[in-house]
């Protein structure tokens, strides 16, 4: 961490800054964007980006990387609404799905962990088959609707505190529970040392096995949670979510803030600006009413310019290069 | 014979164990599996779906596949040479979109919108190149952004363009031909698909360019080092990459005739899956075209029958996820266990029965009989030469010895005690020598039949015999090539002693004792080499008998002595001369008196006898012990054995002590002395031999004193 | 002259006479000839993807009637992938049926295709989304008009008085309907002064984007009367932006669905406030309609084009009532067939 903080201007520091005079553009030119609520609402638009960030940080901090957020984030969710709407009492259905969550997560981390199967290959393979078994057997349609009985109960996108909504508060207790695990806890220490050395980690007896299991199961978990807030303030839940792009926006926001894919670096700070830089982003171009397609093409050459950056301040050596690494 | 020896012996000598072991040493070995699993794939969806197997389904499959297996293969190169590239769906996107509107808006002739097509697809890819290769951005993260960025182009595109390609209709028989045509049954797009693919299997296999991109995946540091324009050649990586897409693209834009906001979604997902069902590593190293392409044909395939086949939304992705993974998993233990099945199994002992042989115990009185005779040797080049396995003298009495660093070595006459590396060759040099020209001509193993010139010039003479057909190893490859004599026709006659292990390797041979080695003759008019005689049980020396027509040779683990004529009345004849000695025979050279002499490399123990005829103990032994535990043939007491044309044993030398030279690989006799090798030795000794011709050379013998 | 031969064909004839128009008198010809053209024919539907109710909905109205005349019916699932969808109508002309049913992904992709099966004799029934190339039918809206309905009833909410001010929650920038919608809601919104449409972000068909971009239009403009989602599949996430703002009542929210069960529960509820229903139900009796039409029309493949849009009706809460909507559940508990 030492060697880390020398480096003087991290990619960290570029999201900062162009966080930052985005921010001040905005505030300036865009009436409306520099206000209380404005600014409320650009963080719970971020939230659920964010808290599978969250997830996917710890994930990829421990050089792993979990392809499966998104279906599980679908099939969680729509999998509950399909248990209610067969009848089955409220917790039964939360143990069973949250069970099932768990069992995707430890399988993940099983195959990396044991099989020695690479991260990406496993969880592309299980973002599939759990978006595709749960589908396809588990559910008739791509939309699972909560029904009137329940609406008054999981209802979650009216609950506010204070002026601020509900999934801010989720998103910002992600967060602190993240930030507990990885800072104060010798599984958070474990982490880093996995993702700085593996081999290392072992060899001074991190149960690196056990422990990659537990990083998926936390990422599952937290792609459920979000899963719950999607679902709990749209009142449904659209299967096809799966194809959209969000699973790269996670991605993109965990690396962009500084989690490098090659893991042991970062924290959930770095989640939390990436995720701030792309909601200022969205939020500004929304107000612009910018057509979607220029969005993704304005918001894409910033990520680029943004590892460009990157890269160019913290050259990769090709005699310290790890082999294997894409 | 016991009726249980008889029963091993079925079991061992006629089932053919050790293909196995020899098809897993096969790099395309690894295609197996996927091999399989297509045909299995096709087998039952054959069954169960009608029609599957009908030309013009199978025709219209074939075009959809024939865009695929493009990018498939560009995505291949990228990933043999240790890259990723997920933004190959909007890199087609684009090039289909723009292919159909210059076709139509523009109104270009189709050359020109396939030139459009590949050249924006190479662009975009020369984008990924740059970004990838010079700026050394992580690969995953940047086509990743790539993607995005070039599906966000090509939406605006579509939205500028989507509107006037509607209106417009444009009659090209050619446009119409390439997307719906076929030349016989077979679609135009596979036959695009077909040259791209050798093409792409050529260039990455017997190309210079090819051949560095493996060498980058394979280890990105190495290449580097090695002078490799690392930068460059993973850029270009992408750029093929991008020009497949861009040649896919154009297939699509024909086929269709048009684009829409779905085009080439996900498509990065399916052709990953493919590249890994195929068997290629992610990271490189490892992967072909052909693997690739077995991928494509199995992921596509499946996927589209299941929609054929009415399944329920999702179905696929579920057994998308299924394959992958279990490709995935398969793939790692195979990759990671290979090596280790392949150590156990490549073994495959038969069984061999010894006759008992006269003893060799000093008191026995036998001709056999060993004494110490070689304890008391002159040492030359004592712990300045390790593996002497042949030695050999010159007209001016330089003594010549073959080295394990791959060296030829020069002592000076008379005191023999300067030396100099005469030449280095590389490899491991056995047999030696001298032609009727003065040249040096040597046996080197795991290399090949070799000529030194006087002045020093080294030539490779031949590395290669013709390969027969049947052998799974690629036995045209000359892997222990072990002594070799010079026939009076001019032919260097050689042995070859084993195609199952290298020269190295030569004790395992001993334990699996499969007669497998050759007895081959290059022809220095035309530079040919011939197989004479194969299925011999380790050939090892080769001398030529006096008469000018035959020769004789050596049978390490059968214990014979073998006579053959290759010219004359007796032609193509063999016999043999001497059998079921106590010791294993190695080089053979002439005596002064006309008699030959033989070394022996170690002798026959009744354990190790006793072992050939357990091919199932031998069997379990070298899957369960490590090889240092292993029962070998006994190395450790050698000799020398004197013997006359008829076979008759006229002398034995030995090392009773083990003191100069307890393994004796060879020994050449010269001008009174007798010199004497070993291949595990880390000297040569010299013997004064009483009553021998002090003037007797080898090259007079052979060649006249004027040679 | 009167020959033998003249006799025998005249008793013919008379005898010919006689026995036909006893038949005739008795038996109605149409259903046996109805059962002759139809009978075992082959109608295969390809929606974009099985799995929302506008499929499900035309599986069962159509698959229902298809087997009631003895007809096979089938189905392909792409999924929403056009790949898959291209390959998966290549592979159903190459089995030859009789009908296919296709709905288009977008305005080009399938057109060669239609072609292709036109030339082998097989009829093809477009289905709510038109393509660039027109086939034996086009059944579905016309998305124009469907806009301008919306338009109208934004009207309702948007009257003198109010802001005028109205939210389009847009689909693709490429999408046909999504185009076609928004330039119908331009014709409405052109004619009348005090209407302005406020901000017209896209929702790219996700419910949660849609949710999103509601977020951060209603911070720009608290004041807007009307917001019209492009699809009712996304006005669930339109809808929570706005609960979650507070303005449930405030601000209207029309959108446009196939008239299921959910769109009667958000009528409802207050989720939405119209919808322009395009009735699946009755659309699927008029692709019912024409593919009996076709089968016995005798007209070859590729030789006539028509067009059925959809008559669409602005529907609120006043004008459902119970069983209005079909629901997927109900018909999914009566599929026997």
């Amino acid at each position: 961490m030492n060697a880390f903080s020398s480096i003087k201007f991290t990619q960290e520091k570029v999201v900062v800054l162009v966080a930052i005079t985005t921010f001040v553009i905005f505030s300036i030119f865009l009436t409306g964007f520099f206000s209380t609520s404005n600014l409320i609402g650009l963080v719970r638009n971020v939230s659920v980006l964010g808290i599978l960030g969250v997830g996917m940080g710890i994930v990829i901090i421990g050089r792993g990387v979990d392809l499966s957020v998104v279906s599980i984030l679908a099939i969680s969710a729509a999998y509950f609404i399909e248990l209610l709407n067969a009848g089955v009492p409220m917790w039964s259905s939360f143990v069973i799905v949250l069970g099932l969550v768990l069992l995707v997560g430890a399988i993940s981390g099983f195959l990396i962990a044991y099989a020695e199967v690479p991260p990406i290959f496993t969880t592309l393979a299980m973002g599939l088959f759990v978006y595709g078994f749960g589908r396809s057997q588990l559910m008739g349609q791509d939309v699972a609707y909560i029904s009137d009985e329940y609406i008054s109960v999981l209802d979650l996108g009216t609950i506010k505190f204070a002026g601020v909504p509900m999934e801010v508060f989720v998103f910002a207790g992600v967060c602190f529970v993240a930030m507990l695990f990885l800072r104060y806890t010798k599984y958070g220490r474990y982490t880093y040392f996995m993702g700085d050395n593996n081999l290392a980690a072992r060899n001074i007896g991190v149960p690196v096995r056990p422990m990659i299991i537990l990083q998926y199961i936390l990422s599952a978990l937290f792609s459920a949670v979000a899963g719950a807030i999607v679902a709990g303030t749209l009142l449904s839940m659209n299967t096809r979510i799966v194809n959209s792009t969000l699973l790269y926006d996670v991605i993109l926001i965990v690396v962009l803030g500084g989690i490098g894919l090659s893991g042991g670096k970062g924290g959930i700070r770095n989640v939390i600006f990436g995720a701030l830089l792309i909601g200022i982003l969205l939020n500004g171009m929304t107000i612009l009413d910018l057509e979607d397609t220029h969005q993704n093409l304005i918001k894409a050459l910033i990520l680029l310019g943004v590892i460009i950056i990157d890269t160019s301040i913290n050259q990769r050596d090709e005699q310290t290069e790890k082999q294997g690494d894409i | 014979m016991k009726i249980y020896e008889a029963i091993s012996k079925a079991r061992y000598n006629y089932v053919p164990d050790h293909i196995l072991g020899e098809l897993l040493t096969k790099r395309w070995a690894d295609n197996v599996v996927p091999l399989l699993f297509l045909l299995l794939t096709i087998a039952v969806l054959a069954n169960l779906i009608p029609g599957f197997l009908s030309p013009q389904s199978m025709s219209d499959s074939g075009r959809q596949l024939g865009e695929f297996l493009i990018i498939v293969c560009g995505v291949s190169i990228v990933m043999i040479a240790g890259g990723i590239d997920l933004s190959v769906g909007s890199i087609y996107a684009i090039c289909a979109l723009l292919a159909v509107a210059v076709v139509n808006l523009l109104q270009w002739p189709i050359p020109a919108a396939f030139a459009v097509s590949v050249l924006i697809g190479a662009t975009f890819g020369l984008l990924n190149g740059l970004l990838i290769g010079y700026l050394k951005l992580r690969a995953f993260l940047t086509t990743l952004i790539t993607f995005v960025i070039g599906r966000a182009i090509y939406d605006i595109l579509l939205d500028q363009l989507g509107t006037p390609i509607q209106l417009t209709y444009v009659d090209s028989p050619l446009w119409d031909f390439i997307g719906d045509g076929s030349v016989g049954q077979i679609p135009v797009s596979l036959l695009f698909t077909a040259v791209v693919l050798v093409s792409a299997h050529v260039f990455i296999s017997r190309s210079r360019p090819g051949w560095h991109i493996s060498a980058i995946g394979g280890s990105r540091r190495s290449a580097f080092n090695t002078g490799i324009n690392v930068k460059k050649v993973v850029c270009l990586t992408y750029v093929i990459s991008g020009a497949s897409c861009g040649i896919a693209g154009f297939l699509f834009g024909a086929r269709l005739n048009g684009t829409g906001p779905g085009t080439g979604i996900g498509l990065e997902i399916l052709v990953l899956t493919a590249c890994v069902v195929g068997g290629i590593s992610l990271g490189g190293g490892r992967g072909s075209i052909v693997k690739g392409m077995l991928g494509g044909l199995i992921v596509l395939t499946i996927n589209n029958s299941l929609i054929r086949m009415g399944y329920h939304s999702g179905t696929n992705q579920m057994v998308l996820g299924l394959m992958l993974a279990f490709a995935v998993i398969l793939d790692i233990r195979w990759l990671r266990n290979r090596h280790k099945v392949l150590d156990k199994v490549y073994v495959a002992p038969v069984y061999t029965s010894m006759n008992p042989a006269l003893s060799a115990l000093p008191e026995s009185g036998t001709p056999y009989a060993l004494n110490s005779k070689l304890s008391d040797t002159e040492l030359i080049g004592a712990g300045e030469i390790e593996g002497p396995e042949d030695v050999i003298l010159d007209e001016h009495d330089h003594l010549y010895c073959g080295t394990r660093h791959g060296d030829i070595m020069r002592f000076f006459a008379p005191e023999y005690k300067e030396s100099e590396i005469y030449v280095h060759i590389g490899g491991f040099p056995l047999g030696l020598a001298f032609g009727k020209d003065k040249s040096l001509n040597i046996c080197v193993g795991a290399m090949g039949l070799y000529s030194v010139a006087q002045d020093g010039t080294i030539t490779q003479l031949s590395a290669e015999t013709t390969r027969s057909y049947l052998s799974v190893v690629d036995d045209a490859r000359l892997r222990d090539p072990n002594d070799l004599d010079i026939g009076s026709d001019g032919n260097i006659y050689f042995t070859d002693s084993t195609t199952r292990y290298d020269a190295h390797e030569w004790a395992t041979d001993s334990v699996e004792n499969r007669p497998t080695g050759r007895v081959l003759v290059y022809d220095p008019k035309t530079g040919k080499t011939k197989t004479l005689l194969r299925g011999l049980s380790y050939p090892n020396g080769v001398c030529m008998a006096n008469d000018g027509e035959s020769f004789f040779f050596a049978e390490s683990w059968e214990c014979r002595v073998n006579r053959f004529w290759y010219r004359g009345i007796k032609e193509g004849k063999m016999e043999c001369v001497i059998r079921d000695m106590p010791g294993y025979p190695d080089n053979i050279n002439r005596a002064s008196d006309g008699n030959f002499w033989m070394a022996w490399l170690g002798m026959r123990t009744p354990t190790f006898d006793l072992m050939l005829k357990r091919p199932a103990t031998r069997r379990r032994m070298t899957r369960r012990l490590p090889k240092d535990d292993w029962l070998f043939p006994n190395i450790n007491t050698g000799g020398v054995v004197k013997f006359d044309e008829n076979g008759n044993i006229i002398e034995t030398l030995g090392d009773l002590g083990g003191k100069n030279h307890p393994m004796v690989t060879s020994m050449r006799e010269h001008k009174g002395y007798l010199y004497i090798g070993g291949i595990l030795n880390n000297r040569i000794g010299r013997l004064k031999l009483q009553g021998a011709d002090a003037n007797w050379t080898g090259i007079s013998s052979y060649w006249g004193d004027n040679a | 002259m009167f020959s033998y031969k003249k006799l025998l064909r005249l008793l013919a004839v008379v005898t010919t006479l006689i026995f036909s128009s006893t038949t005739f008198a008795q038996v109605d010809p149409g259903p046996e000839l109805a059962r002759k053209a139809l009978e075992g024919k082959r109608v295969v539907l390809m929606p974009m993807a099985m799995g929302f109710d506008l499929a499900q909905g035309w599986n069962y109205y159509i698959g229902k009637e298809v087997n009631s005349w003895g007809g096979i019916f089938e189905t392909r699932d792409p999924n929403w992938s056009v790949e898959a969808g291209a390959q998966a109508l290549t592979d159903v002309i190459a089995s030859k049926p009789d009908i296919i049913i296709v709905h288009n992904p977008d305005l080009r992709s399938y057109v060669k295709l239609y072609k292709r099966a036109q030339k082998a004799g097989i009829y093809v029934i477009q289905i709510d989304n038109r393509s660039a190339y027109n086939t034996e039918a086009f059944i579905g809206s016309n998305w124009e008009t469907l806009g301008e309905l919306e338009a109208t009833a934004a009207l309702n909410f948007c009257g003198e008085g109010t802001s005028g001010k109205i939210g389009l929650i847009q689909g693709e920038q490429v999408n046909a309907s999504s185009i076609d919608q928004y330039n119908g809601i331009m014709n409405i919104v052109s004619k009348h002064d005090h209407l302005t449409i406020a901000s017209k972000p896209y929702s790219g068909w996700d419910a949660t984007k849609a949710q999103a971009v509601t977020t951060t239009m209603l911070q720009q403009h608290p004041d807007m009367c009307a917001i019209i989602d492009f699809w009712d599949g996304t006005a669930t996430g339109t809808a929570a932006a706005i609960r979650a703002a507070g303005k449930t009542g405030e601000i209207a929210l029309i959108t446009t669905g196939g008239g299921e069960e959910v769109d009667c529960k958000m009528l409802n509820d207050g989720t939405i406030d119209a919808i322009v229903s395009t009735e699946i139900p009755k659309q699927s009796a008029a692709v019912n309609a024409v593919i009996k039409f076709l089968l016995q029309s005798g007209v070859p493949a590729g030789e006539m084009v028509t067009f059925n849009y959809t008559d669409e009706t602005i529907t609120t809460k006043d004008d459902i009532y119970p069983g209005y909507c079909w629901s997927l559940q109900r018909n999914a508990a009566k599929t026997t067939w």
